[in-house]
């Protein structure tokens, strides 16, 4: 008798689990006529650990998990690059799923170590894309397309400032999910997202 | 009546004289037992904030970028080394456990030489591996030695 009675219960719950909310779109929208025009990362160029060229049209059509680093830190650096191993781990088969590193120390990072450092950490260039450019460019591209700090700072041991954060950006380049990549448990929720965010391109 | 008195005596002398040799010894190995742990338990919270980051709290470090310290062939090699690259740092190859690894280690100068002997007893314990605690004279008279 009593599972007669949960039975209604139980279906409730499936129902509710397949019909998820989509994620929210971070920043500010601004409405046009009918449409809802949302905030998008701006246009960038860098150069990757092959040198070859990155752009946002590398990004076209794929979703991406972004983050700013570098090589030489010895603080928050390899906590995030331990965690984002564990996304590259996941999504490593996934066609239309990418990762964008940046440095903030381009001075030091050049191409050849990063492509080492990539090479050390053992992940494709194709999938796992590491950058360097303009200092200033990629300090602006954190801070006004991304929302993330990164600074350069004397006063730190290591040099920089920098916030341990993963952005989620979505296939219109819109930013979808925030996450600390220091912690274990928000990149468990990173990993879900990126699922529920393919879910929504799922006709 | 006296000898029987002085043969109790005499007994009692050297009961405690047995109790004490036994005591003394135990005392001192609980002594060395107890020091050990207290270092393995501090080194390890030190080994966390220190060392972590990059070796991995399991100590497995990561990729090719940073060696491995559980199960090392290096820690098992080079005890004094061990000792030196903490406290002055690391650069150029290293191999351990026949894998090459190529990234500069700053050193962490602001460590005493007691933190280095209980990190040391730390992670020449935590892994499967048994040394005794690492005392802190054995510290000071590595690094006083160490080629910068």
């Amino acid at each position: 008798m009593r599972y007669i009675i949960f039975f209604p219960f139980a279906l409730f719950l499936c129902n509710c689990a397949t019909k998820e909310k989509p994620l929210p779109i971070f920043g500010e929208r601004n409405i046009d006529g009918q449409d809802t025009v949302y905030h998008t990362i701006a246009h960038f160029e860098f150069v990757n650990q092959d040198s070859a060229i990155v752009t946002n049209s590398t990004f076209e059509n794929k979703i991406y998990v972004t983050d700013f680093f570098f090589t030489s830190c010895r603080s928050i650096c390899p906590i995030m690059k331990t965690q984002m191993l564990r996304v590259y781990d996941t999504i490593k088969n996934k066609s239309d799923v990418l990762i964008l590193s940046h440095t903030i120390d381009p001075e030091y990072d050049t191409v050849p170590l990063l492509h080492d450092f990539a090479e050390r950490l053992g992940v494709e260039s194709k999938k796992w894309h590491f950058v360097t450019g303009v200092k200033d460019s990629i300090y602006k591209i954190a801070q006004t397309s991304y929302f993330a700090t990164a600074l350069e700072d004397k006063t730190e041991p290591d040099g920089f400032i920098h916030s341990g954060a993963f952005l989620l950006v979505d296939k219109e380049g819109r930013i979808r999910g925030k996450y600390d990549g220091t912690k274990e448990e928000d990149v468990n929720r990173l990993i879900a997202d990126i699922e529920r965010l393919e879910a929504e391109y799922v006709q | 009546m006296c000898s029987k008195y002085s043969q109790l005596l005499l007994f009692i002398v050297c009961c405690n004289i047995v109790v004490a040799a036994v005591f003394s010894c135990t005392s001192k190995e609980h002594k060395k037992a107890t020091k050990s742990d207290q270092y393995f338990v501090q080194g390890k919270v030190l080994y966390e904030v220190n060392c972590s980051n990059c070796h991995q709290k399991n100590g497995t470090g990561l990729g090719r970028l940073y060696p491995p310290i559980a199960k090392s062939d290096f820690l098992d090699n080079h005890f004094e080394e061990v000792i030196c690259l903490i406290k002055n740092g690391k650069e150029g190859e290293l191999i351990v456990n026949g894998t090459q690894y190529n990234m500069a280690m700053k050193g962490i100068t602001k460590l005493t030489d007691l933190e280095i002997a209980e990190i040391v007893t730390y992670i020449y314990n935590a892994w499967g591996g048994q040394r005794e605690a690492v005392e802190v004279k054995e510290v000071s008279s590595v690094l006083a030695g160490c080629s910068k």
